[in-house]
């Protein structure tokens, strides 16, 4: 176990004069806007893992009872967690996501890693009767994780992201033998606790390269679970690869057409509900087997079938938009209007691209930079010669 | 019928790539640029005489930048000393006549200011789309208590795609999807697979004109009914759209490929190396 020097707590240090001491409590990448609101901030030319298996471990011991969070610790982890996987399948539509609980000192599977963001969200919405009882464990849920992790391929991600509550676990072996075990599998272990912060926690996050955060109330607990879910910078000693990808077409054909044939969608022979047959869908390239909805893998083949368009929603990441310079409006001769809404600039700052100089206001910044990650004007400077 | 709260903002998004419309007039006399914007204002007015809460914008759309047609940052609705601007001799409804003036002016100190450098006939349709979904996100803002807005985005396109756009273009699609933003699109010479994939993520509607002289008239057939009137339409069915990959080497569309873990580059040959990322 490294002896690394810990960050000694405030209670643990001498008397110290707190007027002179900056206490802003920045997260690394997040800065205030001084309009209200969070700017986020880009990575910068980091490697980013693109390809994610992410367990999310959600303790339902009887802390999560607790009303503190309304109605109740339970139902509110389980509504933001719907969000949650909605995002993550919105920002990474090539990963996957798969879903433990733990409570009585045992942990289960609730959903299996996979790429569809349905069949997690029915499991959550029918999580919201279970009973919270017992003590969680921390050992049994992240050993469990392990059993399905340590299988995936190297030049994917690897991550356990828990929902702690409880202040203590019930483990049947030593952690720190577990930690060892993770560190060396390259899981990255976050977590994010609801009650206050547990050393073993600290130390597991320190350990495997993950981030520990305590809520203050429920908007933070929002804004901590939407941290995870833009891609992590990956490590240096991830492999890289070139993976085997399909890209089916989409065939529509209706009845009157002579060599429409109807067939089954693979996706659906494992639930009773669902379409049977149907003329169109997505085939496979290698073996033809039709699908309903992509990024899935092929059940006959083994292929990954994903869109362009899939591939296309990560860009974003990659070549992240730079943050517009904020100035004040009165440097600003002639007009003063935003040239994304065509509004008047009535606030006191301005913020300019780097690139081709174009003005815009408060509002635009945020809608550029959160949803848009493209400049209006910059690419009409782009094919100026 | 709708509710009285309910606004319907239409924002038309037309291409005025003038090489494209010169060489156009001289194939075609026929159908010039200004044929094609009077059938624009012809469905801009159709669409605001639909109902009191309609509004409109239109945007136009230049080689060189993308301009606000309508409104026009130098009007404002309520100013009572546009009497001489606004009062119209055929008895028309003031808010139309206004508007048609406003748009024929500014499309005219577009075409005659601007100096066309490059001989480019494609269109950078990008940019004017992230401007008007900027601006519909400025409308949502402004919004008063119990109003709800429902936004659509028409692009009318002459020109051919340029292929430097892709990546904001697909940005600007994913950025209208998710504020359930509708795009259509009337096509009026080439097929435009960035526009098929843009309408069909959206949900919108695709079509490419078979006579361009008969514009106003598949405008207001087609795309002049919102969202909810169009599942009670027969309308054209969906353009089969390609959604495979290009591969960086080639430029080949390819069905079954090599993807890079880190950078996400497409191969049609795999190599131990990314040459894109290494």
């Amino acid at each position: 176990m490294d002896e690394e020097p810990e960050r000694a707590k405030r209670w643990e240090g001498g008397y110290e004069r707190t007027c002179c001491v900056s206490s802003f409590p920045g997260l690394l990448w997040n800065m205030f806007h001084p309009q209200g609101g969070v700017c986020v901030f880009s990575h910068g030319q980091v490697r980013l893992g693109m390809m994610r298996h992410v367990y999310v471990v959600i303790d339902c011991s009887r802390s999560m009872e607790d009303q503190d969070l309304k109605p109740n610790r339970l139902t509110s982890t389980l509504k933001l967690m719907e969000v949650f996987v909605d995002e993550y399948f919105d920002q990474n539509p090539i990963s996957q996501v798969g879903i433990i609980t733990t409570k009585n000192k045992r942990a289960e599977k609730l959903t299996d890693l996979a790429g569809n963001p349905k069949k997690h969200i029915t499991a959550l919405k029918k999580a919201v009767d279970t009973v919270c009882v017992g003590e969680p464990s921390l050992y049994n849920s992240l050993n469990l994780a392990i059993q399905t992790l340590k299988h995936m391929p190297g030049h994917t991600s690897r991550e356990i992201l828990i929902i702690l509550s409880s202040l203590t676990t019930c483990d049947p072996a030593n952690i720190y033998e577990l930690i060892k075990t993770l560190k060396s599998l390259k899981v990255r272990v976050s977590v994010i606790g609801l009650s206050a912060e547990v050393r073993v926690c600290t130390v597991l996050t320190r350990e495997t390269g993950g981030s520990y955060h305590v809520i203050l109330d429920e908007s933070h607990f929002k804004e901590l679970l939407m941290l995870h879910i833009k891609p992590p910078p990956a490590s240096s000693s991830s492999e890289c690869s070139l993976i085997r990808m399909g890209f089916p077409q989409h065939t529509i054909a209706s009845v009157t057409d002579q060599d429409a044939k109807p067939s089954f969608s693979m996706s659906h022979l494992d639930s009773s509900s669902g379409p049977g047959l149907s003329l169109g869908g997505y085939l496979c390239p290698q073996c033809h087997a039709t699908y309903t909805e992509l990024p899935v893998e092929c059940k006959v083949c083994g292929l990954t079938l994903v869109s362009a368009p899939h591939l296309a929603r990560s860009f974003h990441h990659l070549f992240p938009l730079q943050a517009f310079v904020e100035s004040p409006v009165e440097n600003l001769q002639g007009d003063r209007f935003c040239q994304a809404c065509q509004a008047e600039l009535k606030d006191k700052s301005m913020f300019s691209c780097p690139s081709c100089h174009s003005v815009f206001c408060v509002e635009c910044d945020l809608f550029i930079h959160e949803s848009l990650h493209c400049c209006p004007c910059c690419i009409y400077c782009q094919t100026v010669p | 019928m709708a509710s009285e709260d309910e606004i319907n903002l239409l924002v038309i998004v037309v291409d005025v790539n003038p090489i494209w419309w010169g060489q156009q007039a001289q194939r075609d006399p026929q159908f010039t640029l200004s044929k094609c914007m009077d059938a624009v204002m012809v469905m801009g007015n159709a669409h605001m005489a639909m109902a009191r809460t309609n509004k409109l914008a239109v945007i136009a759309s230049h080689c060189q930048g993308s301009h606000f047609l309508y409104p026009s940052k130098s009007w404002s609705g309520e100013d009572g000393g546009g009497n001489d601007v606004s009062s119209s001799g055929d008895g028309k409804y003031e808010l139309l006549s206004a508007a048609n003036n406003l748009i024929v002016e500014e499309i005219r100190n577009i075409m005659s200011k601007i100096e066309v450098t490059g001989n480019s006939t494609d269109t950078l349709l990008a940019g004017s789309l992230a401007k008007a979904l900027c601006y519909i996100h400025r409308l949502t803002k402004e919004l008063e208590v119990g109003q709800e807005i429902k936004s659509r985005i028409l692009v009318v396109k002459a020109a051919e795609d340029c292929a430097l756009q892709y990546m904001n273009f697909m940005n600007v699609i994913f950025a209208a999807q998710k504020q359930n933003i509708l795009i259509d699109a009337c096509v009026l010479d080439s097929d435009s697979g960035l526009l098929q994939q843009a309408c069909d993520i959206t949900g919108g509607l695709y079509m490419k004109i078979p006579q361009k002289v008969a514009l106003a008239q598949y405008l207001l057939w087609v795309f002049l009914p919102d969202s909810e009137q169009r599942s009670q339409l027969v309308l054209p069915p969906p353009a089969h759209v390609d959604y495979r990959a290009a591969c960086f080497c080639h430029r080949n569309l390819i069905e079954i490929g090599y993807v890079c873990s880190v950078c996400l580059s497409i191969f049609c040959n795999f190599s131990p190396i990314c040459t894109t990322c290494e």
